[in-house]
């Protein structure tokens, strides 16, 4: 039996990720093939200049073709109006928009750009209502994107 | 001069015909010149495919993918409902 194709795709991506880390982000654990964590660093020059965030990723045996759990985890989750604070993300490419030529690497650049382009350092408006009902995988969150501006 | 040939060996590649065979399928991140995952040899029963918007992947995964209920029928790479160049 062949490697499959999530094990193929993943052990590629863990080699790109070691020999040409983008900028602000490093691999913290990747030991297999199920659970990644990666440092994201606040880029020079916005809010989160000088902080450091910790993702983790969960991929399934049908990655890429069904997206992984991505979330912040870890004492400090970044204070953004897409974010909260138990570290679900509300961004559409990691749900209904995703799509499986995005990579690990391209996930983590859309996040540090949605934290480069944010003005106010706030949590979503629902996020005590939010926090009290969601279930542990963001994916299983009905979400509604509005605002594509932050 | 007479010449006989007693027997001779022949060695050939092969690689699809398009503007860099070399490039990697979008999906697997398998080249195309080699097959999708589930494929144990590159060729003709494991073709690759356009949209009519250029976008090429390998046969079997772009309809893996076209499949899933995320896709929505949608090229990966523009995300224009996916059609077949014919």
């Amino acid at each position: 039996m062949a490697k499959p194709m999530f094990a193929r795709r993943l052990s590629k991506e863990l080699n790109d990720l070691a020999m040409n880390p983008p900028a602000g982000i490093d691999i913290i654990d990747a030991n297999d093939f199920k659970v990644w964590r990666l440092g994201l660093a606040g880029a020079p020059g916005t809010l989160y200049e000088g902080e450091k965030f910790q993702l983790e990723f969960n991929f399934g045996p049908n990655y890429p073709l069904e997206s992984p759990q991505v979330l912040f985890v870890g004492d400090n989750v970044p204070i953004h109006p897409h974010i909260y604070s138990n570290g679900h993300i509300c961004l559409d490419v990691l749900y209904n928009h995703w799509s499986p030529v995005q990579t690990v690497a391209s996930i983590c650049l859309s996040l540090q750009s949605m934290l480069s382009s944010c003005t106010s350092k706030e949590r979503p408006p629902d996020n005590a209502a939010y926090i009290k009902t969601a279930r542990a995988n963001p994916k299983h969150t009905t979400w509604a994107f509005h605002d594509d501006t932050v | 001069m007479k010449v006989k040939v007693k027997r001779w060996h022949t060695v050939a590649i092969w690689q699809w015909d398009m503007e860099d065979s070399t490039d990697l399928c979008g999906i697997c991140h398998g080249p195309f010149d080699s097959c999708c995952p589930d494929c144990r040899i590159p060729g003709d029963n494991c073709p690759l495919l356009w949209g009519k918007c250029t976008h090429c992947f390998h046969l079997h995964c772009i309809n893996k993918w076209i499949e899933t209920n995320d896709s929505e029928g949608t090229c990966p790479m523009d995300r224009q409902i996916f059609e077949a160049a014919t």
